[in-house]
C-alpha cells in the first residue's frame, strides 16, 4: 500500500477560477475528471501520464476503452461508510484487470485499509488526522482470507496447503 | 456442528486482537466517536440506554455447551448475570462497560465464537430453521450450505459497507421455519428434476417501517454457484441501494423500485462474473469442499435409530400438555427434538440467567450431545433427544424453569427488548409481554385459545417481527409517551400461518395502559365468533377486521373518543 501525501503527490488536478478548466493542456500527471477527460482524449496524445477521478456512482466498465491510456484511477469515498468505490476497485482490477495505481481518496480511515487492499486499491491519500503507523498495523492482523480478493482469486477452499478443502482439516 | 479449524481458530482471534487495537486507540482519544461505531457495530457493539450492548452471533442458531457455558461466564463476570435470545438467533448481552469488550472478544474467541457483522451495514449472521439437519421434513440438511455462506460472508471486503444492513436466511425443508420471504435473501434448497441441488432464490423482502415480502429471483441457482449469485445481487446493490434515506435503503426499497430491471441486472452481472472475472471459476463450490464441511455435520457419534415408541402412552396430563407443545418430530427414529421454553412468567421473553445457561448446558449434555440451538422466536431447543429419555428431561427442565408447554402459543411471544434497554425504541416491550404472560396463566384457556403468533416491536426498527406476528404490536412514540399500534392477520410464510404478509393495522394506537386490554379484547373476540376447529388466523382471515375494531374500541379509555350528548 502507498501512502500518498498531498504535499509530494506529482499529480494535479486541473481546477480554474471557475471549477475545473473545461479543456485543460496536455501535460504529465495531470488528474482529469471524467468530463476532462472526456474533452481531450481525443486529442491528447498517447503516452502521456494521465490520471482520472471518478465519483463513486460512475459504472467503471464505461471506461473500458481508456484505460489503457489511464496510468491511475482515483475513487472517492465522500463519507468513510459509503461503499460503493469497492465495487468500483473490485470491477476494475477483476473484470477490467486494470494495471495501473487504483488510488483512494475522501474519508479514507486507518480501518478501511484491509478491505481496500483487498478490493483493488494499491495508493491511499488518508483523511488529514489518521495515523500511518496505525494503519500499517491495521494492515497485518489476519493470517489470511475465506473468499477470495483481487489479489488472492482463490478462495480458502481452493488454495491448497494453505487451508482449502485439500490441506484444511478440522481438529477431531 | 462445524467444527472449528486452525485456520477458523486464528480468524477468530484476530479479529479480536483487531478489535482491540481499535478500542484502544478509541480509548486514547485517536479513533472519535463517529469513526469508532460502524467498527463496533462490525463487532456487535452498540451503545444503548445503559451501557454497550454486545450482540453475539450464533451462526444458524447451533450452539455448544462449552460455548453456552462460556456465554454463562460472561454474563457473571461482565454483565448482570443473565442475556438474551434473539430473532435472528444471536445473543445479546446489556451490561458490559466498554473498557472490558476486547477482554469479552477474547473470552469468545476462546470458545470459537465472536460478533463478526451482527451488526452495521453489512451481511449479517445467517439464519436458518432452528430444527436443521434434524427435522422430519428436511429434504436438504441447510446446515453445510450455511457454513459455507457464513465464510464467503464473512468480511467480505466489498460488501462491508452496504446502503444498510443486509439479512440472509436459508431454509431446507418443506416447512418454512427460517421466515426466508421476510429476508434480503431467502434461500430454499431444492432439487431440480434431475435430481441436482440448487437453490430457489428470493431477494427484496424484509420488514422495518415498509414491510415488503421477497421475490423470486431465480427458480434455481445451482448450489455450486450459489457463492457467485449472492455476489451479483449484493454487488447490484451495493452500487443501486439508495443512500441518500437510511429508511429507503434496504433493498426491498431498490427490488420494489426497479423490479424485473433490477433482477436483469443481477442476472446479467452473474453471466458477466462467470464470462469475464479474474478467478471466479475459483469460486465455484467442489464437492470436496462441501463434503469436508458437511463432515462436521454428521450425526454425533451414538445416534443410531431405534424403534419408535408412543410418547404418549400413560403421560400425565401436564407431562402429555409438554410432549404436544415442546416436542417435536425427528427425522431418527427414536429421536425427538425438544424446546426450552423462555418463555415464562418473571423473565422477559429471551432472556436467560447465567445460571440457566449453565443448566441448559448441562441439559444438552445430558440428553442431547452437548449441542443447543437458538430459535428464531427466541427459546432454545435440545435437537438430539432420545425418546426414552423425554420423561427425565421433562422433570429436569421443569426444575429450571424451561419447560413452559406454550410452544405456538399465545405465551410463546417474540418480543424485543424494547424502550426497556434499546435507545432506538419509542416503546416499552417488555412490560406489555409481562402484562400479557400474566392474564393468559391458565393452560386450559391458552390451549383452548390454540396455536397464535403474538410478536411485539418496541419500534418500526421490527426486531420483534410485528409485521409477521397473527397478532403484532407496535410500539409508536407520540408527544413523547408510548403507545402501541396493532396489527393482525400477518404471517411469517409457515404451513399454520399461509404466505408471508404483513398484518394490517386495527386502528388508532392505543395508550400503554389499554394494549394489554386490546390483545385480551382481540382473543375474546376470536373465541367468540370462530368456528370449529377454526384457529385464530383463520377467524382473522374469515371474518375481516371490522368485529376486532369493534371490540378493542371497546376497551378504550385513554384514547376513547369523548362522546358528543
Amino acid at each position: 500500500m502507498k501512502f500518498v501525501s498531498k504535499a509530494q503527490d506529482p499529480w494535479h488536478t486541473c481546477a480554474g477560477e471557475d471549477g475545473p478548466q473545461p479543456h485543460p493542456a496536455a501535460a504529465d500527471h495531470k488528474l482529469l475528471t471524467l468530463e476532462q477527460w472526456h474533452a481531450v482524449r481525443d486529442t491528447w496524445p498517447e503516452g502521456l501520464a494521465t490520471g482520472v477521478i471518478l465519483p463513486n456512482d460512475v459504472d467503471v466498465l464505461d471506461l473500458k476503452a481508456d484505460l489503457p491510456r489511464l496510468q491511475l484511477v482515483v475513487l472517492q469515498f465522500p463519507k468513510w461508510v459509503d461503499g460503493r468505490a469497492y465495487s468500483q476497485a473490485h470491477v476494475l482490477r477483476s473484470r477490467l484487470r486494470y494495471a495501473g495505481e487504483v488510488r483512494a481518496i475522501g474519508e479514507v480511515l486507518v480501518d478501511m485499509l484491509p478491505l481496500l487492499q483487498r478490493c483493488g486499491v494499491d495508493a491511499v491519500q488518508m483523511r488529514g488526522d489518521q495515523n500511518q503507523e496505525a494503519a500499517e498495523r491495521a494492515l497485518g492482523f489476519f493470517p489470511g482470507h475465506y473468499q477470495a480478493d483481487v489479489n488472492e482469486t482463490r478462495p480458502l477452499f481452493a488454495r491448497a496447503g494453505s487451508g482449502g478443502a485439500a490441506g484444511r482439516k478440522a481438529e477431531a | 456442528m462445524y467444527a472449528y479449524t486452525d485456520f477458523d481458530r486464528q480468524f477468530v482471534h484476530a479479529r479480536a486482537a483487531q478489535f482491540r487495537d481499535q478500542l484502544e486507540r478509541h480509548l486514547a482519544g485517536q479513533l472519535p466517536d463517529d469513526d469508532f461505531r460502524a467498527l463496533r457495530l462490525q463487532n456487535g457493539w452498540y451503545i444503548q440506554r445503559h451501557a454497550p450492548m454486545l450482540r453475539i452471533a450464533v451462526p444458524y442458531g447451533v450452539l455448544d455447551s462449552r460455548q453456552l457455558r462460556q456465554l454463562a461466564r460472561i454474563a457473571r463476570e461482565h454483565d448482570r448475570g443473565y442475556g438474551h435470545f434473539t430473532t435472528r438467533q444471536n445473543l445479546q448481552f446489556n451490561w458490559i462497560p466498554l473498557p472490558q469488550s476486547a477482554d469479552v472478544m477474547d473470552l469468545l474467541a476462546d470458545v470459537d465464537m465472536h460478533g463478526i457483522q451482527t451488526s452495521g451495514n453489512c451481511i449479517r449472521n445467517i439464519t436458518s430453521d432452528v430444527t436443521a439437519g434434524v427435522a422430519a421434513d428436511e429434504l436438504i440438511d441447510p446446515r453445510p450450505y450455511a457454513e459455507v455462506l457464513r465464510q464467503w460472508s464473512t468480511l467480505h471486503p466489498e460488501f462491508a459497507f452496504l446502503p444498510r444492513k443486509f439479512k440472509i436466511a436459508i431454509s431446507g425443508a418443506k416447512e418454512d421455519r427460517a421466515a426466508i420471504a421476510w429476508h434480503d435473501i431467502g434461500l430454499q434448497l431444492r432439487r431440480n428434476e434431475a435430481g441436482e441441488i440448487g437453490f430457489q432464490v428470493f431477494v427484496g423482502g424484509g420488514m422495518g417501517r415498509t414491510p415488503i415480502i421477497g421475490q423470486e429471483i431465480n427458480a434455481f441457482v445451482p448450489w455450486q454457484h450459489i457463492l457467485l449469485y449472492l455476489e451479483a445481487i449484493v454487488r447490484t446493490y451495493n452500487r443501486f441501494g439508495r443512500r441518500d434515506n437510511m429508511y429507503k435503503a434496504r433493498i426491498k426499497i431498490l427490488v420494489k423500485a426497479e423490479g424485473q430491471a433490477y433482477f436483469d441486472a443481477v442476472n446479467a452481472e452473474y453471466q458477466a462474473i462467470l464470462a469475464d472475472d479474474a478467478g471466479s471459476h475459483e469460486q465455484i463450490i467442489p464437492e470436496a469442499e462441501l463434503a469436508r464441511v458437511a463432515a462436521s455435520f454428521v450425526e454425533p457419534q451414538g445416534v443410531t435409530p431405534v424403534p419408535g415408541v408412543d410418547i404418549f402412552e400413560g403421560a400425565a396430563p401436564a407431562y402429555r400438555r409438554w410432549l404436544e407443545r415442546n416436542v417435536h418430530a425427528h427425522r431418527v427414529s427414536g429421536y425427538r427434538s425438544v424446546t426450552l421454553s423462555l418463555k415464562r412468567l418473571g423473565l422477559p421473553p429471551g432472556d436467560i440467567t447465567d445460571a440457566q445457561m449453565d443448566a441448559a448446558a448441562a441439559l444438552s449434555d445430558q440428553f442431547s450431545h452437548g449441542e443447543l440451538r437458538v430459535s428464531h422466536d427466541q427459546n432454545l431447543l435440545l435437537p438430539w433427544v432420545r425418546e426414552s429419555d423425554l420423561p427425565a428431561l421433562f422433570a429436569a427442565a421443569k426444575e429450571h424453569g424451561f419447560a413452559t408447554p406454550n410452544i405456538g402459543l399465545l405465551t410463546d411471544m417474540i418480543v424485543c427488548p424494547g424502550g426497556d434497554f434499546c435507545a432506538l425504541a419509542n416503546a416499552r416491550s417488555i412490560p406489555v409481554a409481562a402484562e400479557i404472560t400474566e392474564r393468559f396463566q391458565d393452560l386450559d384457556e391458552l390451549w383452548d385459545i390454540g396455536d397464535i403468533d403474538l410478536h411485539i416491536s418496541g419500534c418500526i426498527n421490527s426486531c420483534g417481527h410485528h409485521h409477521s406476528g397473527h397478532i403484532g404490536v407496535l410500539g409508536v412514540d407520540k408527544d413523547g409517551s408510548e403507545w402501541y399500534q396493532i396489527t393482525l392477520g400477518g404471517s411469517d410464510g409457515s404451513t399454520l400461518s399461509g404466505a408471508a404478509v404483513p398484518g394490517k393495522v386495527i386502528g388508532p394506537s392505543f395508550a400503554a395502559d389499554e394494549a394489554a386490554d386490546a390483545v385480551e379484547a382481540v382473543i375474546a373476540t376470536y373465541r367468540r365468533e370462530r368456528e370449529a376447529g377454526e384457529r385464530f388466523l383463520q377467524t382473522v382471515r374469515r371474518i375481516g377486521l371490522d368485529a376486532f375494531k369493534q371490540a378493542t374500541n371497546g376497551i378504550r379509555r385513554t384514547t376513547a373518543k369523548p362522546t358528543t350528548d
